[in-house]
């Protein structure tokens, strides 16, 4: 058990002492996810909007899949963003392999259905006597869809932070896409898997630590936001 | 004659294929004060519906100021303004609630005023209830927070689904002078669906009965409605609570709806032939029809009311006053069937 204790001392000299190694795998986790759930939230909540809110044929169907998509497992979506950013693949010519853009559009493909699902669902529980207050104050149509998305804000937020979490917490795209490769695309999760298999349980325990600390202010910020 | 603020011409609206209203032709004059009178589910709150262009009719027409509209029609979306059964705040403070709509009319100027003289016009001081939580209010508080919110608006056409059902009795006083405020000070036009007829009696200038989603009277006809049962006489009518037989003519369906002209109102019980019944109620109210200036009592038979229009004489020589008890006469071959 030693071994573990010496972990907590050592990532509080690696993350005191701001080493280099350490902070550019923190500096490239908080880069990677904020492109991706920016990229998700953008297209995600217009989309689960739509889902939630209007009622079409196909919509059951499409609300399935959308779900079903909620649980895609990382690896599948590291091959598969792989095979189009490869060389030989339709993407190849972008030379996105690689690279922190790279595993940005893997995870945004991660968080994009947990997003759209879980807005839809917060869309969908809203009172239906909403939207006739909405219309009959006078509101046009971007009036309610922004009031709408306001008063879902509870619904939509806990989405995001679902969806930042497991974007933040991810490995199989970042190791898959990203290639890990040291002072570029490593991000925590791969550096701590990495690390573990070196027997080096002092940095990947910073970097545990980095992220409890991270997924701590996001829901701090969160719940500030929820008291207004 | 002014040009009506609404017209609605073939109006047809369906949910799931199944016909809820029916409205061939209807005009509604600025200014007036519209009543809509029915059970549950005959069509009034689609019909406020679709005239707060909330939705839009599955057929027909429906004209504000001589130009159709629709939802978010420019032309109408700041004018009209629709107050729902059951009161919905947003999730913001009273202040916010109220304010929304000016917000949304890009008013900022005189906000802070325009929302406290329309709290206190329902009866909420602004000091104690501007910054409160939409959580923190009672039922007949969050009803008033969202007339107040209309009010602000100071709309050309108010339409009121049920506005006192739903709260106390000081609550209901208030939001119904505050309605009528709106009416005289900013000449709003009033359609009001209400299960309070005598208050509609009073302040409307005409009422609309609807049954069915149809529209099937304007004015003070006596509305019973079956279920119909054979009575062991042999007719067909209703037991009523004081044990009074109250009798109709042959209904076509057990659940249709008797229009019951009441031709006489005495304090002695009439003479009687083949086809006429009597029966004796109680004088519940007296009431004026502004519109007409004539004056109308309800009286209770049983637990139903009946309105009867009567002369200003009988209240003179204290014929007919709340309380007494009378006998009306109505004709079994008059019933009307809807």
């Amino acid at each position: 058990m030693d071994f573990i204790l010496e972990g907590f001392f050592e990532a509080y000299n690696l993350l005191v002492s701001g080493n280099a190694e350490t902070y550019s795998a923190i500096l490239a986790t908080v880069k990677v996810s904020s492109y991706s759930i920016v990229c998700s939230l953008l297209l995600g909540i217009p989309l689960g909007f739509f889902l939630g809110y209007f009622n079409f044929s196909g919509k059951k169907t499409l609300r399935t899949i959308v779900d079903t998509l909620m649980a895609l497992p990382t690896v599948f979506i590291g091959l598969i963003v792989y095979a189009f950013l490869t060389h030989r693949g339709p993407l190849g010519n972008f030379s996105l392999l690689f690279t922190l853009p790279g595993i940005a559009i893997g995870q945004t493909i991660l968080a994009l259905p947990i997003v759209i699902g879980l807005s839809a669902t917060a869309i969908e529980s809203m009172d239906k006597k909403l939207r006739i207050t909405i219309m009959s104050m006078g509101a046009n149509r971007r009036q309610l869809f922004l009031t709408s998305l306001w008063e879902s804000r509870h619904g939509i937020l806990a989405g995001a932070i679902a969806a930042y979490g497991r974007v933040m917490t991810e490995v199989g795209i970042s190791m898959m896409v990203g290639g890990n490769i040291k002072w570029h695309t490593r991000t925590i999760t791969t550096a701590i898997a990495l690390e573990t298999n070196k027997g080096q349980f002092g940095m990947g325990v910073a970097l545990g630590l980095v992220l409890l600390t991270i997924a701590f202010c996001v829901n701090l910020s969160v719940s500030v936001l929820r008291r207004r | 004659m002014d040009l009506p603020i609404y017209e609605i011409r073939s109006l047809k609206h369906s949910y799931a294929g199944k016909t809820v209203l029916e409205v061939e032709h209807l005009i509604v004059q600025p200014a007036a004060i519209i009543g809509l009178i029915g059970p549950n589910g005959s069509g009034k709150s689609t019909l406020l519906r679709l005239l707060g262009l909330i939705e839009r009719p599955s057929q027909g027409n429906i004209l504000y100021n001589g130009q159709f509209v629709e939802p978010f029609s420019d032309e109408a979306r700041f004018h009209i303004t629709l107050l729902p059964q059951e009161p919905f705040l947003m999730k913001r403070s009273v202040f916010k609630n109220v304010s929304y709509g000016l917000k949304l009319r890009g008013n900022s100027g005189d906000t802070a005023d325009r929302v406290n003289e329309a709290l206190s016009l329902v009866g909420l001081s602004s000091e104690d209830f501007a910054q409160r939580p939409w959580y923190a209010l009672s039922g007949g508080e969050a009803q008033r927070v969202a007339l107040a919110a209309r009010l602000a608006l100071t709309p050309k056409v108010l339409l009121l689904d049920e506005p006192t059902a739903n709260v106390d009795a000081a609550s209901a006083q208030l939001i119904k002078e505050a309605t009528l405020r709106a009416r005289q000070e900013l000449g709003t036009t009033l359609i009001v669906a209400s299960h309070d007829w005598q208050w509609l009696y009073e302040i409307c200038d005409e009422i609309l009965h609807l049954f069915k989603g149809k529209i099937f009277g304007r004015g003070r006809e006596t509305i019973i409605f079956g279920p119909w049962q054979k009575l062991k006489t042999g007719k067909w009518g209703k037991i009523l609570s004081d044990k009074q037989q109250l009798q109709v003519s042959f209904p076509p369906n057990q659940e249709a709806a008797a229009v019951i002209d009441i031709l006489s109102v005495s304090h002695d019980r009439p003479t009687t032939s083949g086809e006429d019944i009597v029966l004796s109620g109680t004088v519940s109210r007296l009431s004026l029809e502004r519109k007409t200036g004539r004056l109308f009592a309800t009286i209770l038979v049983g637990d139903f009311p009946f309105n009867v229009g009567i002369a200003s004489e009988q209240v003179k020589e204290h014929t007919i006053f709340p309380g007494k008890t009378i006998f009306i006469r109505y004709r079994l071959d008059q019933i009307k069937w809807i």
